[in-house]
């Protein structure tokens, strides 16, 4: 890792924020991909959650972020203490106008175009498909249908509920011993 | 791996937002929080991985196992070539899966009566090669559906694969129905 990553690791999302604020355009790089790192993730899962679909989440994820990059570089965020909020504030106005997205993404980019802002693709966190799918082969098989229904076929929980003979609760609490079990199984047990 | 000092979401929270669980006030709530916490942030960057990596894994067609029709149709509808086989009690099949085959679906059919829950054993010259435990679903009156990876069926010899369902109830197990699939091995186009 290098010793800019890991100096910038350590210091507050505020702090991050100040530095990207304050500083001449091309001087704050490094800050500017510090903070996608930290809040692409949490921005991917809103997009999944709001938008339904892992394309429009990513693209999501890439705005939100180079969005709130131009709006501290000119000064426009009122409250960089409290970038998070910001940044969820700015997921949830893009997600509700979803249709202006399109014209924005042509008009940053080419603004953004000679910028260094890291914006690695998803795939790079994304874990090592045989492994999860011996994971899964291992479940139980009710636990891994809960699992398939909800995140591959996409079925609502009062549907997989009455398809299974189950009460929605008990579905809830088969998918929580489920993922519990994948993520022990894919990581070896070692837990955060 | 270093410690999340802040565990105010627990995985249970986190599955059931990514699930659709929460209402709109619980998923602002926690958004709110995702937002301004990082060590909640890593567990749910954690969790949302996870998530990702089971459509990959159920589309590469090596997961098997029981499954419903929901499953199979986007299995196909995402262009998964499924090779699909109706068994009554008692029937002998011939079986063979083509080259560009990715999924066997095997409808296993029969009086299921009251039984929610079945098992399934496999046996390849009275050997069981395979027992499994599924469950009878709404959606699917009087068969259940079973799953498993075309590449596997392929390397299989020329053989017979004796299918055995039966339930469990009050003690007492009852076979609900013999199946034979007569492998033939590969086929090419």
């Amino acid at each position: 890792m290098p010793d800019t990553q890991v100096t910038l690791d350590a210091v507050s999302d505020e702090a991050l924020a100040r530095r990207i604020a304050g500083g001449p355009a091309g001087s704050t790089d490094a800050e500017e991909s510090a903070l996608y790192r930290r809040f692409a993730p949490r921005v991917r899962l809103y997009g999944r959650r709001h938008l339904r679909s892992a394309e429009g989440a990513d693209d999501l994820a890439q705005e939100v972020l180079l969005l709130t990059i131009e709006r501290l570089r000119a000064g426009d965020v009122q409250k960089v203490e409290q970038i998070g909020s910001f940044i969820l504030g700015t997921s949830r106005m893009m997600c509700h106008s979803e249709r202006r997205l399109s014209k924005r993404r042509e008009a940053l980019a080419a603004r953004f175009a000679d910028t260094a802002v890291e914006t690695a693709p998803p795939s790079l966190s994304a874990l090592d498909t045989p492994r999860v799918t011996t994971c899964l082969r291992g479940l139980p098989s009710r636990e891994r249908l809960v699992l398939l229904l909800t995140y591959y076929a996409e079925r609502e929980a009062p549907r997989i509920a009455e398809d299974l003979g189950l009460s929605p609760g008990a579905v809830r609490t088969i998918r929580h011993r489920a993922m519990g079990r994948l993520r022990d199984c894919v990581t070896g047990g070692l837990r955060s | 791996m270093t410690a999340l000092r802040c565990d105010r979401l627990a995985l249970a929270d986190l599955t059931d937002y990514t699930a659709g669980e929460l209402s709109a006030t619980e998923a602002a709530a926690m958004e709110a929080h995702l937002f301004s916490c990082a060590d909640c942030a890593a567990r749910a960057a954690e969790l949302d991985a996870l998530v990702r990596a089971i459509p990959p894994a159920v589309r590469s067609a090596e997961v098997g196992g029981f499954v419903t029709d929901d499953v199979l149709n986007t299995l196909a509808r995402q262009g998964v070539h499924v090779r699909t086989f109706v068994l009554s009690p008692g029937a002998v099949v011939p079986c063979a899966v083509w080259e560009d085959d990715e999924v066997m679906a095997v409808r296993m059919r029969g009086n299921f009566g009251e039984a929610d829950e079945v098992t399934m054993s496999q046996r390849v010259d009275g050997q069981e090669v395979v027992r499994a435990t599924g469950h009878v679903t709404a959606s699917s009156p009087g068969e259940i559906i079973y799953t498993l990876s075309a590449a596997w069926v392929r390397q299989l010899p020329v053989v017979n694969v004796e299918v055995v369902l039966t339930t469990n109830s009050e003690g007492q197990e009852r076979t609900i129905g013999s199946y034979t699939l007569v492998h033939g091995g590969s086929l090419q186009r």
